[in-house]
């Protein structure tokens, strides 16, 4: 069998029912293989969106998303979108295909050494130089992508690889990746921490999304009568109308949640790495607290915050084995009465009525009007700080950003491919308007490939989060901030054969949104926000929380 | 100084994966020894670095990489040093510990050395 049609089947074994990509002149012969296969193929307008789809995908559906692009520029405009899922840890295969091993490192049409390109982003990455490793290298590449701390793996694969014999023997060898190591000699001591802490505090991140562990943490919290807080990965893990869920921390989280984060004389912190947007100044951060930190990753621990009773195991199994330690054990009381309170009087729900239409006012109605299953995804910046504060995500919403890289243009794509992970999903795409326009060819995509997805944009004609920081920290002396020449967002939209709908007053956007909702065409609802609004709350960088911009909120509960 | 043993697989792209995880966390390698073990495809990395406190910070991320089946910090009286030194009497070459090769040369002053730390 030629390696092309042995790379279709064993992509078929893995059980991959769609794959991203653009093909190009290495990736010919798999290519025509493809024909012939049932394996749906997206073609993209750019490999960077191909690695957000695939990774959206793996989001929603917790398996490998495939990606693929050709040799050279192929391959070099994918790196943004492995990078993104690496930071988020999201199982990704990307395969690349590359100049032919007898012309390899010659600097032959096309050739980019995207196996050095790719090394230092993903978890791990090969490079097919004998044609018997490719169906090891396959199964091995998808074992690695799942299996303890979830990542992307690339593969590089030369053209000949493609065109020369496999046989049987080599495509029915099986394969084997090491477990990572369990390590819970520490239990009992984090078990003995918890139960006497007073005011305890679960803090969850990105690694409780992916290992489902929502529903055990919530009972975990009851038992220990502890308040959960979120990191922005980890928001939509935990439902965010449960009384002790106090929703996402940090730089711009709900006070509430940086009150319970800093406050607290234990902390309980699972599938989290302590990221800089988390804790602020790290020399400060957790000063007076105990750390139980849990993460499937060893490395992990003690890499931000150190010297911390580390559990190194699945957040699931952990968590799990906490409940088991804890549930007899009843305590009479923790803080969590005044944090139920406190949380009942962090409101920020903003009904704001005003026109310019407030962005907020925007995440309001969504959350009010999403459905309980809906999937809602963010580009960066203002967008998704606002998101991840004003909307609410309980049921089986789910909330899927660029947490670690910050990748601008990461939204839309993101959206298209979670769509096609759960089509009976309302997807709505939160943007912004310098976002949008990096990857708003991905109209012809939704199109061509039917994939109806809502983009929310807040046009604020601004790259909002950058102009934010040039007015509170750089005098308001804005360089490079304001867009000039943007185009016409309802005309570019339309142009796709995208809906588009332009709402410029408060009092228009329920039924805009209702509209897209219903929509079975790829929709843009364009909404014209107010360019001088801020994200708000904010923790400058580097400070700690008693130096809060707060703007409008009205939050009375005090930092220490 | 510290001296740290990998045990990885022997082939192409394995110093590159893992002087990459050093090269993240900013830290210079000293010494750099590669060569064959008792195990087919198999291949020993000795480095050496001089601060526990950053060799002890990058050993888990070396542990996760794939290529990587140990890696480990060794006690330092297994610790060996080996020297090549060209002076005014040719090519000279010396092993012992660490300072006693560190002694050699200090007082040879040789116009040319190299020195690497080594160990089993």
């Amino acid at each position: 069998m030629k390696g092309a049609k042995a790379a279709v089947e064993l992509l078929e074994q893995q059980n991959v029912e769609v794959m991203f990509g653009i093909p190009g002149g290495v990736l010919l012969p798999f290519y025509d293989e493809l024909l012939q296969s049932d394996m749906r193929h997206i073609l993209v307008r750019h490999e960077q969106c191909a690695g957000h789809m695939a990774d959206g995908y793996a989001r929603v559906a917790k398996r490998p998303g495939v990606c693929i692009a050709t040799s050279g520029p192929g391959a070099t405009n994918l790196v943004t979108g492995v990078a993104t899922a690496f930071m988020d840890s999201s199982p990704v295969i990307a395969i690349t295909g590359q100049v032919a091993t007898g012309v390899l490192g010659n600097d032959a049409f096309q050739e980019a050494d995207s196996f050095s390109l790719m090394m230092p982003i993903t978890k791990h990455n090969f490079r097919i130089t004998d044609p018997k490793a490719l169906p090891e290298t396959i199964k091995k590449a998808f074992l690695i992508a799942t299996t303890g701390r979830f990542g992307p793996v690339h593969i590089d694969i030369p053209v000949d690889i493609f065109t020369a014999d496999i046989s049987d023997e080599d495509m029915a060898k099986e394969v084997r990746v090491p477990k990572p190591k369990r390590n819970l000699a520490g239990l009992l001591d984090a078990i003995k921490l918890l139960e006497q802490a007073e005011r305890p505090t679960i803090m969850v991140g990105g690694g409780v999304t992916w290992s489902r562990a929502g529903p055990e943490i919530t009972r975990l919290s009851e038992i220990l009568m502890a308040p959960i807080v979120t990191t922005l990965m980890a928001k939509g893990s935990v439902p965010e109308n449960h009384p002790l869920v106090l929703g996402v921390c940090g730089m711009h989280g709900r006070q509430v949640a940086n009150y319970a984060l800093n406050n607290c004389d234990v902390l309980l912190a699972i599938g989290t790495r302590f990221s800089d947007r988390v804790t602020g100044k790290l020399s400060e951060f957790g000063r007076k607290t105990k750390v139980v930190h849990v993460d499937i990753d060893s490395s992990e621990i003690g890499k931000n915050v150190k010297g911390r009773v580390g559990l190194v195991g699945d957040a699931w199994t952990v968590v799990n084995a906490l409940i088991a330690g804890l549930q007899q054990r009843k305590k009479a009381a923790t803080w969590k009465e005044r944090i139920i309170q406190l949380n009942k009087e962090c409101t920020c729900d903003y009904d704001l009525k005003s026109n310019p239409i407030k962005p907020q006012k925007v995440i309001h109605e969504m959350s009010k009007l999403l459905p309980e299953d809906a999937i809602v995804t963010t580009e960066v910046g203002q967008n998704q700080m606002w998101a991840s504060h004003f909307f609410k995500c309980y049921g089986k919403r789910m909330f899927i950003t660029s947490g670690g890289l910050g990748t601008m243009g990461f939204g839309f794509p993101a959206a298209l491919g979670a769509k096609v992970a759960r089509p009976e999903s309302v997807v709505a795409d939160i943007a912004g308007d310098g976002s949008l326009q990096m990857v708003s060819q991905e109209f012809a995509t939704a199109i061509e490939s039917d994939i109806p997805v809502m983009v929310c944009l807040l046009n604020n004609g601004w790259l909002g989060m950058v102009k934010q920081w040039q007015k509170l920290f750089y005098g308001e002396r804005y360089m490079a901030t304001k867009f000039g020449g943007s185009p016409d967002f309802v005309k570019l939209a339309e142009a796709y054969g995208a809906e588009a709908i332009r709402v410029e007053r408060h009092s228009e956007i329920s039924e805009a949104i209702r509209r897209g909702m219903k929509s079975d065409l790829p929709i843009l609802l364009d909404f014209v926000v107010d360019p001088e609004e801020d994200a708000l709350p904010m923790t400058p960088p580097g400070k700690n929380v008693s130096e809060c911009i707060k703007g409008r909120c009205q939050w009375k509960g005090g930092v220490a | 100084m510290e001296a740290m043993m990998l045990l990885v697989y022997d082939q192409p792209g394995v110093m590159q994966r893992v002087m990459g995880e050093f090269t993240r966390k900013r830290i210079n390698v000293e010494t750099i020894v590669v060569g064959k073990c008792e195990m087919p495809d198999r291949a020993r990395i000795v480095l050496s670095i001089s601060d526990r406190e950053k060799a002890l910070g990058v050993i888990e991320h070396l542990r996760a990489l794939h290529e990587v089946i140990e890696a480990d910090l060794i006690d330092h009286e297994r610790h060996e040093a080996y020297a090549i030194m060209l002076g005014k009497d040719g090519v000279c070459r010396v092993t012992g510990t660490v300072e006693e090769v560190e002694g050699i040369i200090k007082k040879s002053q040789p116009a040319k050395y190299i020195e690497t730390l080594n160990a089993i």
